[in-house]
């Protein structure tokens, strides 16, 4: 076969057709090309970036507290990015909504840890911190907190990654306690808590932490969870007729009626409460009987304008309207997360989960910005820091009653 | 023996049992005319519930005037979610339609969440809370005025149910569909019917239990704890669900108080298991017998 014929078996090819085949060569270069390079920047901007995953209730039972910590993370985030992130590098915040259901924040934890590489994490309950701790440690990039204060959490030995913003549930009964002990040595308390895992944490501890300060516990009452009428518990307690009845494992019903009732009868008990029943909505919305109801708060409430607390001015300024307390402790979170990552960056160590929770523990008198009135320490997993407040229906705030109050490393 | 705390102790356990026997005439009550279990009665209840903190706390509505609204709203969507939802299920296996009432459920709950958010809420004080003592017995005002007002209810239905001509095709419609037919009674009527009282009275249940214990989208559990009283009682029993709310009540408050909180639903749970040996069909239920 000669040249020509070969040539003459060809179909010939236009040239707008070679010109458009050419174009189309081109675009699929480029675009390979273009997503090779796009693929080498993603992973320049994963390597450069630090990012902040969250397993968040923003919808469900817990979704209260889930709006408050998914903002207060989002303007702490906010802040650091606004001030050139961390050494140059920037934070990326991944929620994902769990309903705060264990299944559905395992399912979260494991798109973001395998979509990106997050180093920092917030969890939304109890049973996930528990639940993901052999996973946390198995991956080993990243410390976690989240919005359980449980007892069994502050191990350092059984939860090396993990922390919680405040004093866990037992401290808290230890804050009170200690209150109590100081304004009436000697007094008659009560416990009555839901039967729960949340509801039950302290109740033990607290005893002995009570009969060690001196007090009298002369009740504990349970109540099942989802109990509408607590007509039976109230009457047991006016037998018992404590000073003081601190409330566990509520958020708020049924504590108004309890309150209610046990006015009725004449009782002058005081009622104390824990963090989750302590924030300024849920109080005030128990109406008046909430006049004088008492509880232990490890941060200053949004509206407290002492001097020393320009941090809760610069939330006032980014979020004009009442921020909850769930709020401060997602900020709070991310605030001591972002200084471990800090001071890991800064010692030139990797940003290994290890590494940042022996950042996190460096931490000593550590100042907040008024967050917490006091500097602070992370030598555990818990920060045992609190303050009691007290309802003033008639100012509509939530007022101190106390100084901030510390406990040592043992409880005491 | 304390029995002055014996005697507080079993008014405070009648006090809940009438709210129990309140709610589950309205679960019964579906049962008995349309053979439906609906699970969505403790989601109705919330409804009502939070229908009358929007009309009272949200439009600032006189309380007599709320609760008027409230019952015909609960009406319209009783009458709304029969027609709607369950009609077209007719002649469908009554497992289709037990996951539609739970489908419901979740439905009712994020419109709830949707329109007044997730967090708790109290509403506004509608019920007396001045205390009331029985010689030296303390009884809960609020727990004696929801009482009364559940009495007040269930004896106005139990004279409607009997006496009044619509009553009467219920309790036909319930006896024997086919026979109902053939008497010239309008069948779908009568289940939307059942459907509008059902939910009025689960709202106004809501009403009361929301001003005892305050709102939230997830008071419907209240619902679960009742589906123990129905059947108990007897899922086609009226009678059945007023004794066995009050004799729920009184046993888990007694269970409370003299062996602890935690061993109320133990106790309700065991004389779920006790009578559902004795009599499968409850109490007061009927004893179908199914002939092959």
């Amino acid at each position: 076969m000669t040249e020509e014929t070969q040539r003459q078996g060809e179909r010939p090819v236009s040239p707008l057709r070679r010109r458009l085949l050419g174009y189309a060569a081109a675009t699929a270069l480029a675009g390979l090309l273009g997503l090779a390079g796009q693929n080498q920047i993603g992973s320049a901007q994963a390597a450069e970036e630090i990012v902040f995953g969250g397993s968040i209730p923003l919808t469900g039972v817990f979704a209260f507290a889930g709006e408050g910590v998914h903002a207060g993370i989002q303007d702490w985030v906010q802040i650091v990015n606004e001030g050139g992130g961390i050494e140059g590098r920037m934070l990326r915040y991944e929620p994902e909504d769990t309903a705060y259901k264990v299944d559905a924040s395992v399912a979260a934890f494991k798109r973001i840890t395998s979509q990106f590489q997050p180093n920092l994490y917030y969890g939304d309950s109890t049973a996930f911190s528990k639940t993901i701790n052999p996973e946390l440690e198995r991956n080993g990039r990243m410390i976690m907190a989240g919005a359980s204060f449980a007892t069994e959490l502050n191990d350092p030995d059984l939860f090396p990654l993990q922390f919680m913003a405040g004093p866990d549930y037992t401290e808290m009964f230890g804050i009170l306690l200690r209150h109590v002990a100081d304004t009436q040595p000697g007094a008659r308390v009560a416990f009555v808590y839901s039967d729960t895992e949340f509801g039950r944490d302290p109740i033990e501890p607290g005893r002995e932490r009570a009969e060690a300060l001196g007090l009298e516990v002369v009740e504990t009452i349970v109540t099942p969870p989802g109990s509408v009428d607590v007509s039976t518990e109230v009457l047991k307690l006016r037998r018992a007729r404590p000073d003081y009845a601190i409330f566990h494992g509520y958020v708020q019903a049924p504590i108004p009626e309890f309150i209610s009732q046990a006015r009725q009868m004449g009782m002058e008990t005081r009622f104390m409460g824990t963090f989750w029943s302590m924030d300024h909505t849920v109080v005030m919305g128990m109406g008046e009987v909430a006049d004088g109801f008492m509880g232990v708060m490890p941060y200053r409430y949004y509206y407290d304008e002492a001097a020393d607390a320009p941090m809760l001015e610069r939330i006032r300024e980014m979020r004009p309207e009442y921020q909850s307390t769930a709020y401060m402790q997602g900020f709070l979170t991310a605030m001591l997360m972002t200084e471990a990552v800090e001071r890991t960056l800064a010692a030139g160590q990797d940003l290994t989960g290890s590494n940042l929770k022996a950042a996190l523990n460096s931490i000593e008198d550590f100042d907040t910005g008024g967050i917490i009135g006091v500097p602070i320490s992370l030598p555990g997993n818990s920060i045992p820091v609190g303050r009691i407040y007290q309802a003033d229906t008639a100012a509509q705030k939530m007022v101190p009653v106390s100084d901030w109050i510390r406990l040592d490393q043992t409880g005491g | 023996m304390d029995w002055l705390f014996f005697f507080e102790i079993s008014l405070a356990g009648l006090g809940t049992g009438g709210l129990y026997a309140l709610t589950g005439l309205a679960f019964v009550l579906i049962y008995k005319a349309t053979r439906v279990i609906n699970l969505a009665i403790g989601e109705l209840l919330m409804l009502g519930a939070y229908l009358f903190f929007g009309f009272a706390a949200g439009l600032a509505l006189p309380h007599w005037m709320a609760i008027l609204l409230t019952l015909l709203l609960a009406a319209v969507v009783g009458g709304g979610v029969e027609r709607l939802f369950i009609r077209p299920m007719l002649g469908e296996s009554p497992i289709s339609v037990f996951m539609l009432t739970i489908g419901l459920g979740s439905i009712l709950i994020g419109v709830v969440e949707l329109i007044w958010g997730p967090n708790p809420q109290r509403l506004p004080e509608f019920l007396p809370t001045t205390p009331l003592f029985l010689g030296e017995a303390y009884l809960s005002s609020k727990i004696a005025a929801a009482f009364a007002a559940a009495a007040v209810m269930v004896v106005a239905f139990v004279l409607v149910f009997r006496f009044w001509r619509g009553g009467v095709a219920l309790r036909a419609t319930a006896s024997d569909q086919a026979a109902a037919y053939s008497m010239g009674i309008n069948v779908p009527q009568v289940f939307s019917l059942a459907w509008v009282v059902a939910c009025v009275i689960a709202a106004a249940a809501g009403m009361l239990v929301g001003a005892i214990g305050g709102i939230a989208p997830t008071m419907g559990v209240f619902g679960l704890s009742v589906l123990v009283v129905v059947i108990v009682g007897g899922l086609d029993s009226v009678f059945g669900a007023l004794v066995a709310g009050l004799l729920i009540g009184l046993l888990e408050a007694l269970a409370g108080a003299y062996l602890g909180g935690e061993y109320k639903l133990l106790a309700t749970f065991s004389l779920l298991v006790v009578v559902l040996m004795l009599r499968p069909y409850g109490l007061f239920g009927t004893h179908e017998i199914e002939r092959l």
